[in-house]
């Protein structure tokens, strides 16, 4: 018998590859995969030093080459003083996308495919970030696709892993390009070479360079060797090998996590749940999940069962047995008073549990214990895995205590805890060389890991953003915090707004393509109301008689959608900004202020394109007919609610502009009482705002924010400019109009608010329907205590599910319903300027009522989902960070003022309370421990939710009470953050 | 048994020829090979990239075949078991795992044939020899369990690239033997009865039969397929893989299923069926002894039994006459000796195939 044997081994001079793995598809199906590679030559280097590759770099369409990256006079260093060009591996970008991202240093660097496909592998957040620094030209990151050129493209060995095969590839390249710019220096005669230096720290690899001559640095090697080396330093993610030198003697305090493919057939079979990990803001050691198979959430107790799940993460949690159920927490734990004095160096003896968190959780499940109908016991569970980290950069400050030398001068590194603003998200660990500089201001940093021998995630730090209570600081942190781009629009957007400028006009020729399908309404007598200082007016209105007795009604919005053209630079900026996001003394649009505030702005006495929404009115405000029209109109004159107010009152204005007002403000009640009446709900928030001087916008007053008739007027109307919008819509999309619903909340939600009424005012909240609803808060009134309602509004508010934004594809018609406004269809249409949502409409709108070709990505239902989603994050975002601006500058404004004011308990604790200040329209808590030292004995009744407390001062506090507070202010240890504190009197 | 059709076009007086050649002790084959000699063939394996194990193997004689196996994951069937009343996913982490157990319709095995239907005889009988062979050789469709859940799903597609010249067992047998060799599952990463999850490099990936990592004279594997071998008997010669003008005047033919013992003390190879073939010599056409022959003088017979019962009396030498009857007990048993035994031919057989170049 004889065999033959084809050689294996790839000849050298081939230009064919292959490349084999192992592919599993979503159904279930497992799939060998080859993939033919063809090695090519004529992929350039992409130097600028190199002529060679110019002659035989590809061209595109227009015949030119793709200008080339590297610069020919790369930095140089001390130890390459010819410039250099990094090569890093994978790990390097892994461990140090930040320090990549400095604008002073890593300039031209190589990204090697291999790296690259690695990196994105590995973690798609980071290669996103990878690819915007490669698409930034003043990095000069450059993209080397050395697998497919014949040079650089290595085999794998047998038995040589994938992690080795990787790492020969790079050292292969960096090889490579070294000899190819010394040949390319030859040919330009010169001797100045730049050296192309590989960064890695696997020791392996390091070694191997070294043995084949490749310069070669650890990451950390190479930052020490530049200026600022200790601040970048500080950048690199916390390596595993730093990580691992405890592994040794630490005790793994935290379970395991399981294998992916067990929580997978796990959340499949049932038997274990999958959801988004939320820590409850007054007891950090508490969590929940809410899973799609119970309509309550799951609560998760203590640190070991949430096993190292942070704050909106996506985890798989299993339930606990029954005798570990247990109610939801009554006392208020907060991270700072119980582990005050832990040592970020000091791993010895380091438990999941501190012996102090134990003993407040004893307490806790003794008190359940004790309980019958209100606290019954609740499912809990535990944190088995996690499927998804949605880690992000977080704000805080580094916990001074943890410091063990203060001084500047100390250059060494310590490890310190930073405390992150944001309560829900525990203690990060990170190690820093200038602890002494960052102590008392806002540090950003990112969480890298979180092991399980460690108590608490470890981090790096990114950047300082200045000294705590600072403005500017303040201000970028919570824009940070809520994840508000707020960098100035790029030049790809810039180039997207007209040529003109601000000199743009409507043209005057009425034969202008701008004028096509354009009614010319600039003879109507439309006005426009805002606030004061109101630059992006979105809507104006009119309204005239009609011959007939009926009103000729009018709402005009800003022809956004003529300006900003889908899929271009700008629409996809704007779709990803979502919304302007308003803060006290800031504005971040999501238009350029060229549109915002000039182009599209609605402004007075100038002409300027709308989109009309028409109608014909009944004197009772029944609608006789709708018409939708893009136009062109000139608003007389820009009010504010006062003005407008006092303009509409005032007499002796009888000119035609302030009739059609009147008219306007009578319908707009009718209007009102017929959606009061068909079950609209009259909520409230507590709104304040904050008076700042106008130069230097340090906050002078607060004031809660007044209603007038006039703020319902323009109200009114705008909301039936959105239904009717939303209607005409949907019939002309029924499969992909963008709506926005509110669903109706689940009873669930009302059963405390409903039980504490009954029990402390013998009042009935009935929740079956939104009139019932609002018939019954209605009926909740205290005729001693006026704004008792208002709080019953306040806290029903919150009972609420979030209004959101929806394809109207995605849900059955009875799902559209917006349960606030008791409308069977709603969406958004009249603020284009500032919400992404309108712009929508409008395109659809615009082709519903066939102006204009709908533009396919409104056709397609997937990407408008896509659109929904992040727009409905956005504007939860913007909303969060709105509120906390007003929050930020209500302590600034009390800062060094104490105040008396009234105030209405809304939340009981057995170890303190929430009161609620209707003139600051805030809340704090007041803990039992703050109420006299020692603390006072308490005594919570929770079925008649009094709280009594004994000993050192002796209070009683009910629910909804009336109680007088010293309102001052306080830096909040924890948090960093200036807040107002509250004392009882 | 189906008759093998590849009909010789050899006359009575050559069959006659050979037979008698063949009959000699030792017998003189027609290219020179001694009774256990095999002819020559080219192997390789692992020539298909997309599939999990494949092989090619030609002959000399020109007939060639190539075999691929391919494996998909599917969902077992749940049965009830005595102890477990639930077919809930138990995630117990005490209960001990036990080896699975395969099912015999997780290899499924089909052979194209140029010139055959797929329901034409030859292909079926030789499919259902093949299979029977390869599930009967032990833990093989165990290999494919891979929890209770779910196993893999083996199909090994055979196709004879060249027309069946001779009766194409042996070669399909050992191309097959070659593929399942080379043959890789994916490596399984998940654990217990979690939906499978497995590690996407390829070079992770386990063979079916595994290797024992040993030196050197023992095998390199574990466990191998099994190989048919064909046999013939002539007269008392026992002949090996007989070519197609040997089968034409076979007088018994035998197809020997057998694989490597795993035990390496006694025997080297196990046997694992034995299949009796019809030889095509009995549908050759007998030779005309003269004294049955007008032409030469002698009286022919008047009808075609009187023609038969005459040559059955005669027994001429020199005249072709087909076999009849079966084959004697002690052939089949000397027959088993020489296959079985230590350094027999079915041992030389399995280490010359393993010879061939497995790539891994």
């Amino acid at each position: 018998m004889t065999s033959l044997k084809r050689s294996t081994a790839l000849d050298p001079s081939t230009n064919l590859s292959s490349k084999v793995y192992v592919r599993s598809t979503r159904s279930g199906k497992v799939q060998k995969i080859v993939r033919e590679l063809y090695l090519r030559q004529d992929i350039p280097c992409s130097s600028r030093l190199c002529s060679q590759c110019l002659k035989i770099a590809p061209t595109d369409y227009s015949n030119k080459v793709a200008a080339f990256v590297l610069s020919e006079t790369p930095a140089g260093t001390k130890a390459f003083p010819n410039g250099h060009y990094l090569v890093p591996d994978t790990n390097a970008f892994l461990t140090g996308m930040d320090l990549f991202e400095v604008e002073t240093a890593f300039h031209d660097v190589i990204v090697l495919q291999t790296v690259l496909e690695e990196v994105k592998n590995r973690s798609l957040p980071l290669y996103h970030r990878l690819i915007s620094l490669t698409k930034n030209e003043d990095k000069r990151f450059f993209v080397f696709f050395n697998e497919f050129r014949l040079e650089t493209h290595v085999g794998r060995d047998r038995g040589e892993s994938i992690n080795d095969r990787n790492d020969k590839a790079v050292r292969r390249a960096v090889q490579w390009y070294g000899e190819h710019l010394q040949e390319a220096m030859r040919a330009r005669k010169s001797a100045r070479c730049p050296t192309v230096v590989m960064i890695s720290d696997d020791k392996e690899n390091l070694r191997k360079a070294k043995v084949e001559k490749i310069p070669a640095l650890t990451l950390t090697d190479y930052v020490s060797g530049l200026e600022n080396a200790e601040q970048l330093l500080d950048m690199v993610s916390a390596g595993k090998e730093q990580r691992e030198v405890k592994s040794g003697k630490v005790e793994l305090i935290y379970p395991e996590y399981y294998s992916m493919s067990k929580m997978i057939t796990g959340v499949k079979a049932g038997t274990m749940h999958q959801g988004t990990f939320n820590v409850s803001p007054y007891n950090y050691l508490e969590g929940s999940v809410h899973v799609p198979a119970f309509d309550k959430p799951l609560i998760i107790l203590g640190r070991e069962n949430s096993n190292r799940a942070v704050s909106g993460d996506i985890a798989v949690v299993e339930i606990l047995p029954k005798d570990q159920w247990k109610a939801p927490s009554t006392t208020i734990i907060e991270e700072e008073t119980l582990n005050k004095n832990d040592n970020a160096d000091e791993d010895d003896g380091e438990t999941v549990i501190s012996e102090r968190e134990r003993r407040a959780l004893q307490e806790e499940v003794k008190r359940v214990h004790g309980q019958s109908t209100e606290g019954r016991p609740q499912p809990t569970a535990r944190v088995v895995g996690i499927i998804k980290r949605n880690w992000r950069q977080y704000v805080g400050h580094i916990d001074k205590d943890s410091i063990r030398s203060t001084s500047k001068a100390s250059r060494s590194q310590q490890t310190v805890f930073l405390i992150p603003m944001d309560k829900k998200i525990p203690k990060i660990r990170i190690r820093t060389r200038q602890a002494g500089e960052l102590v008392g201001k806002r540090v950003l940093v990112t969480i890298d890991a979180w092991d399980r021998d460690s108590r608490y995630p470890v981090g790096h730090f990114v950047r300082s953003l200045g000294e705590l209570e600072s403005k500017g600081a303040e201000t970028e942190a919570l824009l940070l915090e809520y994840d508000v781009q707020y960098r100035p629009f790029p030049k790809t957007v810039l180039d997207c707004l007209p040529d003109e400028g601000h000199d743009w006009k409507v043209p005057a020729n009425l034969d202008d393509p701008g004028w096509r399908g354009r009614k010319d309404l600039r003879d109507l007598l439309i006005c426009s109301i805002d606030p004061p200082g109101c630059v992006d007016i979105d809507d104006a209105l009119h309204a005239t008689a009609l011959p007939n007795g009926n009103y000729h009604v009018g709402v005009h919005i800003a022809d956004v959608s003529h300006f900003v053209k889908p899929n271009n630079a700008m629409d996809k900026e704007a779709s990803m900004r979502g919304t302007t996001v308003y803060l006290v003394d800031k504005r971040i649009d999501m238009l350029p202020m060229l549109l915002g505030t000039d182009l599209c702005s609605i402004k007075p006495y100038v002409e300027r394109y709308a989109f009309s929404v028409l109608w014909e009115i009944t004197p009772d405000a029944d609608i006789v007919s709708a018409e939708f029209t893009k136009s062109v109109i000139r608003s007389r004159e820009a009010f504010s609610y006062e003005q407008a107010q006092l303009r509409i009152d005032d007499k002796s204005h009888q000119d035609d502009l302030t009739k059609g007002m009147r008219t306007l403000l009578m319908l707009s009640k009718k209007l009102k009482q017929k959606r009061m009446d068909a079950g609209a709900l009259n909520l409230a928030s507590p709104e304040v705002k904050v008076q700042t001087e106008s130069e230097t916008s340090d906050p002078v007053d607060i004031q809660t924010k007044k209603q007038l008739d006039t703020n319902s007027l323009v109200e009114e109307f705008m909301l039936l400019a959105n239904i009717s919008v939303a209607g005409k819509n949907f019939e002309a999309f029924p499969q992909t109009a963008l709506l926005r619903r509110h669903a109706s909340p689940p009873k669930t939600n009302f059963e405390e608010l409903a039980n504490q009424l009954k029990v402390k005012r013998g009042m009935e909240l009935r929740t079956d329907s939104s009139k019932a609803l609002a018939d019954s808060l209605d009926t909740c009134v205290d005729p001693r205590e006026p704004f008792f309602n208002t709080l019953v509004r306040i806290l029903a508010t919150r009972c609420m599910t979030a209004a959101e934004y929806f394809c109207s594809g995605t849900q059955a018609y009875p799902e559209f319903r917006h349960y606030g406004l008791a409308s069977e269809i709603y969406t958004h249409f009249t603020s284009p300027i500032r919400r992404y949502a309108d712009l929508e409409a409008h395109r659809q709108l615009a082709a519903a009522i066939e102006y204009e070709q709908l533009d396919p990505s409104l056709h397609s239902k997937p990407k408008l989902e896509a659109v929904c989603k992040n727009i409905n994050v956005r504007h939860r975002n913007a909303q969060f960070a709105g509120r906390a601006s007003v929050e930020y500058y209500v302590g600034q404004a009390l800062k060094g003022r104490v105040v008396e004011e009234e105030g209405f308990v809304m939340k009981l604790f057995s170890n303190g309370f929430v009161v609620f200040a209707p003139r600051f329209g805030i809340d704090s808590t007041i803990k039992l421990r703050d109420l006299a030292t020692p603390e006072p004995e308490a005594d919570f009744d929770m079925e008649n939710y009094v709280l009594a407390t004994s000993g050192s001062r002796q209070v009683r506090v009910e629910l909804f009470q009336k109680v007088r507070v010293r309102i001052s202010d306080e830096a909040e240890e924890s948090t960093g953050k200036r807040k107002v504190r509250f004392e009882l009197v | 048994m189906a008759p093998v059709q590849a009909q010789v076009l050899l006359s009575p007086a050559e069959l006659s020829y050979l037979h008698s050649s063949l009959s000699l002790n030792p017998p003189i084959r027609p290219d020179g090979r001694s009774p256990t000699q095999f002819r020559p063939l080219v192997a390789e394996s692992d020539i298909l990239p997309g599939a999990n194990g494949s092989a090619r193997v030609c002959f000399a004689d020109g007939t060639e075949a190539i075999v691929g196996v391919k494996a998909e994951v599917e969902k077992s069937q749940w049965r009830p078991t005595p102890q477990k009343e639930s077919a809930d996913v138990e995630m117990d982490d005490e209960q001990e795992e036990e080896p699975g157990v395969g099912e015999n319709s997780w290899v499924e095995m089909s052979i194209e044939i140029p010139g055959f239907r797929d329901d034409d005889p030859l292909p079926v009988f030789l499919s259902a020899m093949l299979t029977e062979a390869l599930l009967a050789s032990g833990d093989l469709k165990d290999r494919l369990y891979i929890n209770r859940r779910f196993h893999w799903k083996l199909y090994v597609d055979i196709l004879l690239i060249s027309p069946p010249l001779a009766y194409p067992l042996p070669l399909l047998s050992l191309t097959t033997h070659l593929a399942l060799l080379s043959a890789r599952l994916p490596a399984l990463k998940s654990e217990r009865d979690e939906d499978p999850l497995f590690d996407d490099d390829w070079e992770a990936s386990t063979p079916i039969y595994p290797r024992s990592g040993r030196q050197k004279p023992y095998s390199a594997y574990l466990d191998k397929p099994p190989v048919t071998l064909l046999v013939m008997a002539v007269g008392q010669n026992i002949i090996f893989d007989p070519s197609k003008e040997e089968l034409a005047v076979a007088e018994a033919v035998m197809a020997i299923s057998c694989a490597a013992s795993q035990s390496q003390t006694a025997e080297a190879v196990r046997l694992l069926s034995i299949r009796t073939i019809d030889p095509p010599s009995r549908l050759t056409p007998p030779g005309i002894p003269n004294l049955l022959n007008s032409a030469t003088g002698g009286v022919a017979p008047v009808s075609s039994t009187d023609a038969m019962a005459q040559r059955e009396a005669m027994s001429l030498l020199g005249v072709w006459t087909p076999p009849r009857g079966g084959i004697k007990r002690n052939l089949v048993g000397r027959v088993l000796k020489m296959v079985v035994e230590k350094g027999g031919v079915a041992e030389e057989v399995l280490e010359a195939l393993e010879k061939i170049e497995v790539e891994s």
